[in-house]
This record gives C-alpha cells, sequence and structure tokens, in this order.
C-alpha cells in the first residue's frame, strides 16, 4: 500500500499546494513551491526507505497492492513493482525536485495551479511504472497526460496551445489503439481461460497465433513509439518540448520519454516476444533512422531547446535499436541510457530554462561569449554537452557503449550506421556550447544562483557517479534474458 | 388489439401491467392535471413547480419499479403495444433526470419574460410522454405515436420565443424535416408490414423474415426508411443538416431537450425495435449501419472543427457521439444483446450528464450575456478565462468536455471502454477505426474548448476590475453543479456503480 500512498500524497498535496497558495496560515503566508517541495521529499524518502526496507525479491514483479475494482469486467487495482519500475519511479521522483527546484522563480503567476498540475503528472507517471493491471495502466497513461498537457497550454511559450494540442493528439490516437489491442488482448484471455482478464501476469501465459500477435503487437508498439518517439511518430516532441515551461521540458525529457521505453521492455517484449522478435528488423530501422534523423535536424537548429529535442530523439534511438536486439549486455546499455538520458536532457532543459531567464530567448543566435559572464554556468554547460554526445566517464556514454556493443552481436551492419550517430552528437554538442558560450560577448549574464548551482551540480554528480561505477545500476539487471 | 392472439384473458390491463406502466399513466394524468391547473390560475410559478413535482414524482417511481423485481428477465408486455423491461425503465429515468433539468432551467429563461408560459411546461411534460412512449413501444404502432407526440411537441418549443431572431425559421425547419422525416417513417412501417403482416416488434420465430428467407425488396426498402427516420431523429449523418441550426435557433433549454430527452428516447427504441426484430443478423442491415456510423463519425468530427459557437459544436459533437453509439447495434447474437445494453446505457448516461453540464453553463453565461445585452449566441471566445474568474463552471465544462472527448476519470471513458469492448468482440474492425480516428479529430475541438477557459487576455482583466467579467450563479445552481461534478467523478472513477444498477 506505501505505493498508493505515495501517489495519493503526490496528489493531495499537489491539491494543497493549489489550494494553500498565498493564503496565510497561522501567519506564515504559505507559497506552493514550498509545500510541492517538501511534499516531494518526504514522499521520495519514503518510498526508497519503503523499498529499501521491504523483505521483497524484486528480481522479479512483485505485486504490492490488489484491490478489486470494476467487477463486471474483473479489472483490479494492482501494482507490483521490480528493478525496472523501481529505477524509473526514483528517476522520476529525483527529477521532481529538480523539476520544482528550476521552476522556483519561473513560475510567477498561478502557481498554486502550477505545482497541482506538475505533482499530479508525477503521480501519474508513477502509476504507470508500477500498473500491472492494463486497465489500471491505460488510466494512468492517460491521466498523466491531462496536467503535462494543461502545463503545456499554460504556462508554455508563444505557440504554446498548438503545441499542445498536437502532443495530446499524437498520444491519445496512439493510445486508443493500444486500448483496443489491452481490450482483444482481455477476451483472447477470455476465450483461452475463460475469464476475462486484464492482468498484465495473467496474460504472460497466453498463447497467441503469429498474425494476431504481430496486430496486437503492432497496437501497443505504436502507442509506445509516439512516446519514446521514434521517427515517423517524433514530430509532436520538437514542437511540445520548445513550448513548453521548463520544467514541462525537463519533465517531458526525463521521465516521460522512459515511458514510452518502459512500455515497450515491459509490454512489447514480454507480452509478445516472438511477435517482436519478427518485427525486429523493422524496429531496429527505425531506431537507427531516428538516430541519424535526430542528429541530424539537431545540427540545423537554431533554437536552444529544439536543438535538444531532437537530440533525444537520437538517443532515444540507441533504446530502440538496443531494446530490438535482444540481447543481455544491449538490455543493460538500454537501462543505462534511460537513466542517462533522463539527467542529461534534464541537465539540458534547465540550462536552456536559466538561459531563457537571464535573455528572455531561445535562439542560438541571441546567444554567445556568456563563458565571460558566467563561468561557471559555462562550465556546467560544457559538462552537459560532453554527457550528451557520450564523453566517456559520463554515464551516456556507458549506456550508448553497451547498446551497440550488444547490438552488434545480432545487426552488425545497424549498429555501424548507428555509431555516425555519435559524431552527429558531437557535432551538434559541439555547436550547442560553442554558440553558447564561446564567441564574442553579446551580453552579460548573472552566474549560476545558489538554487541553480544545486540543480545543476547534483545533476553533474549523478551522471559523473554512474558514468564512473555503472555498476551501481547494473547490478539490478544482471541476467536478464529477454 | 384486443383480437391479438397473445392477449388470451379477457382482461386488457391486469394489475401487474398497472403496476408496470404506472410511471407512464402517472406523467399522463399529470399532463391532465396541469390542463385543470391552467384553467384554474394562470401562474408561472405554479405551474414550474407543478411540472417539477410531476417530474420528480414520476422518476421516483420508475427508481421504485426499477430496484423492485417486477421489471426482471424479458419484461412486462403490456397488450401488443407496449412491453417495459429494465432497460427501456432505465432510459426513461435519463430521461426524467434530463426534463428535471430542463425545467429548472427554464425557470430562469422565462423569468425574464412577460407573458405566462404554461404551454411551454405543458409541451415539455408531453415531449416526455412522448421519449416515455417510445421507450416501451414494442410496436411500429406505438412507436409512431411516441414519435409523433415526441415530434409535435419539440416544434411548439422550438420556436417558442418567437420574438427571437431564428425562431420562425428554426420552428419551420424542424417542422417540415421532422414531418417529412415521420412520412418516411410511416412508409416504410408500411412496407415492412406489407410483406411480414405483423406490426409487432415482437416477430415470432417462424415469421422471421431474416434468417428464414432472402431478404425481399419491399421488406429492405422498408428497414431502410424507417431507419432513415430515426437516424433524422438522432441527427445521424446523411440526416443530419437541421441539427446545427435548429441546435442554434432553439432556446437554450429546449436544446438540451433536444439533445438528451429526444435522442435518449429513439436510440432506445432504436435498440429495443433492432434485436427483438434480429436486424442484426440480416448483413445488409449492418453493412448500412457501419456505413451510417462512420459518416457520422466523420462528418460530425470535422464539422465541429471550425466551430466557434458552442451550440453549433454541441451539435455536431452529438452526431459523431451517436455514430459511436450505433456500434451497439452490431451484435452478433441474442446473448450479446445484454452488454450491448449495458453499453449503450453507460454511454447515453455520460453523453447525458455532459451535455447538461455543458448547457446549464452555456445558460448561464448566456443570462450573463442578455444583462449586458448584445448578441446572444455565445461563442467560445465568451468562454475565455472562465477557469480565473468562475473555478466552479469552468472546471465542470473541463470535465464534461473531457468526458465527451472520452478521457479517463469521466464517464465519457468508462462508455468508450464499453463501445470498444462491443466492437472488439465483434471484430468490427471498421467501426473501431472509424472510432480512433473520431476521436483523434474530435480532440482537436474539444481541446481549444478547454484551452479557451484558461486562455486569459488583457481585456478580460479589465472586464473582472469591473465586476462584469464575474458570473452571478445562484447558490442553488452551484449546488447543482457541484452534484453534476461530484456525480460525474464518482460515476467516471467507479463505474460499476452505475453498471450494477444497469445489470443487477
Amino acid at each position: 500500500m506505501m505505493l498508493t500512498f505515495v501517489i495519493l500524497g503526490l496528489l493531495l498535496s499537489g491539491s494543497l499546494a493549489w489550494y494553500s497558495d498565498d493564503k496565510p496560515f497561522f501567519g506564515v503566508r504559505f507559497q506552493a513551491k514550498w509545500v510541492a517541495l517538501v511534499a516531494v521529499i518526504i514522499f521520495s524518502l519514503i518510498f526508497v526507505f519503503s523499498v529499501y526496507l521491504s523483505p521483497l525479491n524484486f528480481q522479479t514483479l512483485q505485486t504490492i497492492a490488489h484491490v478489486s475494482w470494476i467487477n463486471s469486467l474483473n479489472i483490479n487495482y494492482t501494482l507490483a513493482l521490480d528493478h525496472l519500475s523501481i529505477t524509473l519511479i526514483m528517476l522520476t521522483l529525483f527529477l521532481a525536485l529538480i523539476c520544482i527546484l528550476v521552476s522556483w522563480d519561473e513560475i510567477q503567476e498561478k502557481s498554486g495551479f502550477y505545482y497541482f498540475n506538475l505533482l499530479a503528472t508525477f503521480a501519474g507517471i508513477i502509476g504507470v511504472f508500477s500498473a500491472v493491471d492494463m486497465f489500471l495502466f491505460f488510466f494512468f497513461w492517460e491521466v498523466m497526460l491531462l496536467p503535462m498537457t494543461a502545463l503545456i497550454a499554460i504556462w508554455g511559450h508563444e505557440k504554446r496551445y498548438f503545441a499542445a494540442i498536437k502532443f495530446f493528439i499524437f498520444t491519445q490516437v496512439s493510445s486508443l489503439l493500444m486500448l483496443v489491442a489491452i481490450i482483444a488482448m482481455a477476451y483472447i484471455h477470455q476465450q483461452q481461460v475463460g475469464d476475462l482478464s486484464f492482468s498484465y501476469q495473467d496474460w504472460l501465459s497466453l498463447e497467441l497465433n503469429n498474425e494476431l500477435a504481430l496486430y496486437l503487437m503492432l497496437g501497443f508498439f505504436i502507442a509506445f513509439a509516439v512516446k519514446l518517439p521514434s521517427v515517423p511518430f517524433h514530430s509532436w516532441l520538437p514542437d511540445a518540448h520548445t513550448q513548453a515551461p521548463t520544467a514541462g521540458s525537463v519533465l517531458l525529457a526525463g521521465v516521460l520519454l522512459k515511458t514510452g521505453a518502459y512500455g515497450l521492455i515491459r509490454f512489447v517484449i514480454q507480452l509478445f516476444p516472438q511477435a517482436s522478435e519478427n518485427f525486429a528488423p523493422i524496429a531496429v530501422t527505425l531506431g537507427v533512422v531516428s538516430i541519424l534523423y535526430g542528429a541530424k535536424m539537431a545540427f540545423a537548429q537554431t533554437d536552444f531547446k529544439r536543438l535538444v529535442a531532437y537530440s533525444s530523439i537520437s538517443h532515444m534511438g540507441f533504446v530502440m535499436l538496443a531494446l530490438f536486439s535482444f540481447n543481455e549486455i544491449a538490455y543493460q546499455g538500454v537501462i543505462v541510457t534511460i537513466v542517462a538520458h533522463g539527467l542529461s536532457s534534464a541537465a539540458l532543459f534547465s540550462l536552456a530554462g536559466m538561459i531563457y531567464q537571464r535573455i528572455h530567448s531561445r535562439n542560438l543566435t541571441d546567444m554567445g561569449g556568456f563563458w565571460q559572464s558566467a563561468p561557471r554556468m559555462g562550465g556546467f554547460g560544457l559538462a552537459f554537452a560532453a554527457a550528451a554526445f557520450g564523453l566517456p566517464g559520463l554515464a551516456n556514454f556507458v549506456g550508448e557503449f553497451l547498446s551497440l556493443v550488444g547490438a552488434y552481436q545480432v545487426f552488425p551492419v545497424m549498429v555501424i550506421l548507428a555509431a555516425f550517430g555519435l559524431i552527429g552528437s558531437a557535432i551538434y554538442g559541439m555547436v550547442l556550447f560553442q554558440k553558447t558560450f564561446q564567441g564574442s560577448s553579446l551580453k552579460t549574464v548573472p552566474d549560476l544562483s545558489c538554487r541553480e548551482l544545486i540543480v545543476s551540480s547534483s545533476l553533474l554528480m549523478l551522471l559523473v557517479i554512474l558514468g564512473l561505477y555503472p555498476n551501481l545500476l547494473l547490478q539490478y539487471f544482471r541476467g536478464v534474458i529477454l | 388489439m384486443s383480437t391479438s392472439p397473445e392477449i388470451t384473458n379477457s382482461v386488457i390491463l391486469s394489475t401487474e401491467m398497472f403496476i408496470a406502466l404506472s410511471p407512464i399513466l402517472l406523467l399522463s394524468f399529470g399532463i391532465v392535471l396541469s390542463l385543470l391547473l391552467i384553467a384554474w390560475r394562470r401562474s408561472q410559478k405554479m405551474i414550474a413547480l407543478f411540472t417539477q413535482f410531476i417530474l420528480v414524482i414520476t422518476l421516483l417511481l420508475t427508481i421504485h419499479l426499477l430496484s423492485g423485481d417486477i421489471l426482471v428477465g424479458s419484461g412486462t408486455q403490456i397488450t401488443t403495444l407496449l412491453n417495459v423491461d429494465r432497460f427501456s425503465y432505465l432510459s426513461f429515468v435519463l430521461i426524467c433526470i434530463s426534463a428535471f433539468v430542463v425545467v429548472s432551467l427554464s425557470r430562469s429563461v422565462l423569468k425574464s419574460e412577460v407573458e405566462v408560459h404554461d404551454e411551454y411546461y405543458l409541451l415539455i411534460l408531453l415531449v416526455v410522454l412522448g421519449a416515455g412512449i417510445l421507450v416501451v413501444s414494442d410496436h411500429f404502432a406505438s412507436l409512431f405515436l411516441g414519435f409523433e407526440v415526441l415530434s409535435i411537441s419539440l416544434v411548439g418549443l422550438v420556436g417558442y420565443f418567437r420574438e427571437h431572431e431564428h425562431a420562425v425559421e428554426t420552428g419551420f425547419k424542424y417542422l417540415i424535416l421532422s414531418a417529412t422525416a415521420s412520412s418516411f417513417m410511416l412508409l416504410g412501417i408500411a412496407f415492412i408490414y406489407s410483406q411480414t403482416g405483423n406490426l409487432s416488434f415482437a416477430v415470432s420465430s417462424n415469421v422471421m423474415p431474416w434468417s428464414a428467407q432472402p431478404l425481399q425488396i419491399f421488406n429492405s426498402v422498408g428497414i431502410l426508411l424507417l431507419f432513415s427516420g430515426i437516424a433524422f431523429k438522432l441527427s445521424l449523418a446523411p440526416f443530419h443538416f437541421w441539427s446545427p441550426d435548429i441546435y442554434q435557433g432553439s432556446p437554450t433549454p429546449i436544446t438540451l431537450l433536444m439533445a438528451t430527452v429526444s435522442k435518449v428516447a429513439m436510440f432506445t427504441v432504436l435498440i429495443k425495435c433492432c434485436f427483438s426484430q434480429n436486424y442484426f443478423n440480416n448483413e445488409s442491415f449492418i453493412e448500412i449501419i457501419t456505413v451510417v456510423a462512420l459518416l457520422s463519425m466523420l462528418v460530425g468530427n470535422i464539422l465541429a472543427l471550425k466551430q466557434q459557437n458552442i451550440k453549433r459544436l454541441m451539435a455536431y459533437s452529438s452526431i459523431a457521439h451517436f455514430g459511436y453509439l450505433l456500434i451497439v447495434l452490431t451484435v452478433s447474437s441474442l446473448q450479446n444483446t445484454e452488454f450491448a445494453w449495458q453499453g449503450a446505457l453507460f454511454y447515453l448516461s455520460a453523453y447525458l450528464l455532459a451535455n447538461i453540464a455543458i448547457f446549464t453553463v452555456l445558460l448561464i453565461s448566456e443570462k450573463h450575456r442578455d444583462n449586458m445585452s448584445g448578441d446572444r449566441d455565445i461563442h467560445i471566445v465568451d468562454w475565455h478565462g472562465m477557469f480565473w474568474k468562475n473555478r466552479l463552471s469552468a472546471v465542470l465544462v473541463i470535465f464534461s468536455v473531457l468526458a465527451l472527448a472520452g478521457i479517463p476519470l469521466t464517464m465519457g471513458f468508462v462508455g468508450k471502454f464499453y463501445l470498444l469492448n462491443q466492437a472488439v468482440i465483434f471484430k468490427s474492425w471498421w467501426l473501431i477505426s472509424g472510432l480512433v480516428i473520431g476521436s483523434g479529430i474530435g480532440l482537436a475541438y474539444y481541446l481549444p474548448l478547454i484551452f479557451a477557459l484558461f486562455k486569459d487576455e488583457k481585456t478580460l482583466e479589465n472586464q473582472v476590475v469591473d465586476g462584469s467579467g464575474v458570473y452571478l450563479v445562484t447558490t442553488g445552481k452551484q449546488l447543482f453543479m457541484f452534484t453534476l461534478l461530484i456525480s460525474s467523478l464518482l460515476f467516471g472513477i467507479f463505474p460499476d456503480l452505475v453498471s450494477q444498477f444497469i445489470y443487477r
């Protein structure tokens, strides 16, 4: 029940933040950001300790809550955890702190409602990472969208409505396909076993013929490929990222894209092993195309956030490539890439936010020479750009390296092509850094404040730790055979 | 009817039948009483209260019957004309609720006019009576009777405020088109009768024309004409042209009446007719349904995209919703009708609640607009910034629009979930694709509507300073809106509360 407590707690403290914003209690004027910050810290601690102290072995899925919900359709409220979901939930909670810290000064208007939406999104994402009843999963999958869309549409930049609608329609239509597949699976379960079931664990034992499995898999695959995003479904991402407020971009890149990767790992590959193996060549091609296309497009951007957004597409291509190689090393690469990209893209978007607050522009042509006036910001900028193009010693390198090594055993040609993406990432990484921090100084900007230092250094620290000692993460994912 | 072979005993209406039919009898009695009331004293307040009273009593009686066990199984047959079962009374409950809301909302609209509006309330009661006859009908004659009572009273209501700009146009349009539709339907019924020799829905198996012999031309034309008559009322795709104009031109409570009472009743009778006539065994009928459903989903959603007038937008969105609902007609066998009914009723209740909510807020802003004078129609622009000024109304609108879009946490999602279940069971992939695409297009106008509530423009901020930007919402209305909000959330998260009631 601990997880339910965390989800509900986040939601309720969000409401509290909304309600109490700017209202005096006992002579103290409450501020939504403090409520949100304290809530996230408390619930993160609760989660970490309860997982740490739990006697369960999270190597396999452990059901930790099971309550019946809609009896007539045999739908239950079931939550389960394993190392994959725990890792992702921890990432989510950590980035939640980052999100609150980066919006600390940025959000001045309607801040109560803002923090409500932010916390509601986290609650929904944690639900997505832990739900194993598919109806419940879908429920959370959609519920996390609503506050996220609100974040983009209310606090975003100039073209925010368009971006929010595009984001919502892409995910909604694709997830309806998934819903159809979910319902079909439930009825297949009814045909084979005798009762309707939406439980993921029940579905693992279903026998599907190849053609049917392919269609059902595609239903899930498209939904997750849109979220990931993979190339033909990516076009919502640059808009959404660019128009979202800083915390929104951090959230999108850091966690929301990971729900797509999580879905691919948990549902597509495990529910339809045969079908995904047959589908692997196409998926891997999509992955490689995403890597190259993302890198190429990133290089051509003049908008800081848009550049980082395209680089996300490129990085998520590695996830897709490695996942569909069905190889243990590649799988470990996927896990590291997911976490590392979560941290590094969050870092770059926070940086974009910090710069935007100073010069009110995201355009690279308005930037340049910031190193002189803000050397600390420049240092972090260099480190984060280096992380994005996979400098050894930082976590992204480990992830990409493992992914490529693992996948090479299965798809050598594809991996060689994908490796060109690394060159591309070095180019766009350097372009990003140079245009922002080097060159003639156009403006003088104040250096990082204490709060911004905390944000940047905590992100960098994690990147370095994971880069130097990836075993911290990998020890939980040994011997996982897909 | 006494010559009908089913009724062998000399009593036409036994006590049991009387009890089963009592809500409708009570309603008719109430109509007579309100006529007498008018003759006795003409008072706006009194007739309104009395109408509400009748509706509440009818509603309570229906719910009482539903919670008893008089309606279990295939229902009570009352002569050949009527058949009362759980499903028909469940939709009658929906009808009564919505009519009650309409009457309550009308009070504030009619207050501003000078005359005494007895006829208005009487006509609303007649509409409800027509709807009641429709939902319990089991015979083409009673179907036609209900249809006409409903339509003719609606014509009166549609053009009720004759001094309004579009009133005469709207009334005439509705009168002529509705009459055309009913004459088509009558012709269809005649064709069907010419082949089967039977006007009752419940065809005994030896004269069932569908499975036994190939479909004769008259029969299929008959069914087609009948369906087109009903499709007109439901404003399904090729017969939808009237609906935006009439939605826009009618007084807002009447638009709500048309969007809910009339459509719920027509859809219920359509399901009843199709299921008991076994139309679903007939492939070409299913094909027609599929085509009409797909057309409605696409046409409704696409035409709604550019609408700025909220009433017109609701008209188009309702076209799409009844397109989705047609999915329940594609059942494959009689065993699945239970599930189909459940899905249809759930979807209808979600649709009803969402419509009631949106039209309530629409009416409030219309009243507000009236005080400020000017154009009567409410456009999306008029709702800008509502979230920051009228939290409750805005949240209500948001939830209702999300329900219409079928997003979780709302009833609309569960309704859509039922429809998808149904479509997956019967492998109607075309309808599924239509639903998915339609919902995708739908979002492109539902979301801007929601975003409009958050838009915060400088001009509007000035209005807040004047105090004129804030709507005056009475406590009663606030309470009502709060109830709507809570119930739609509650039923959306715990759909079992409703489906248990439907299943039992």
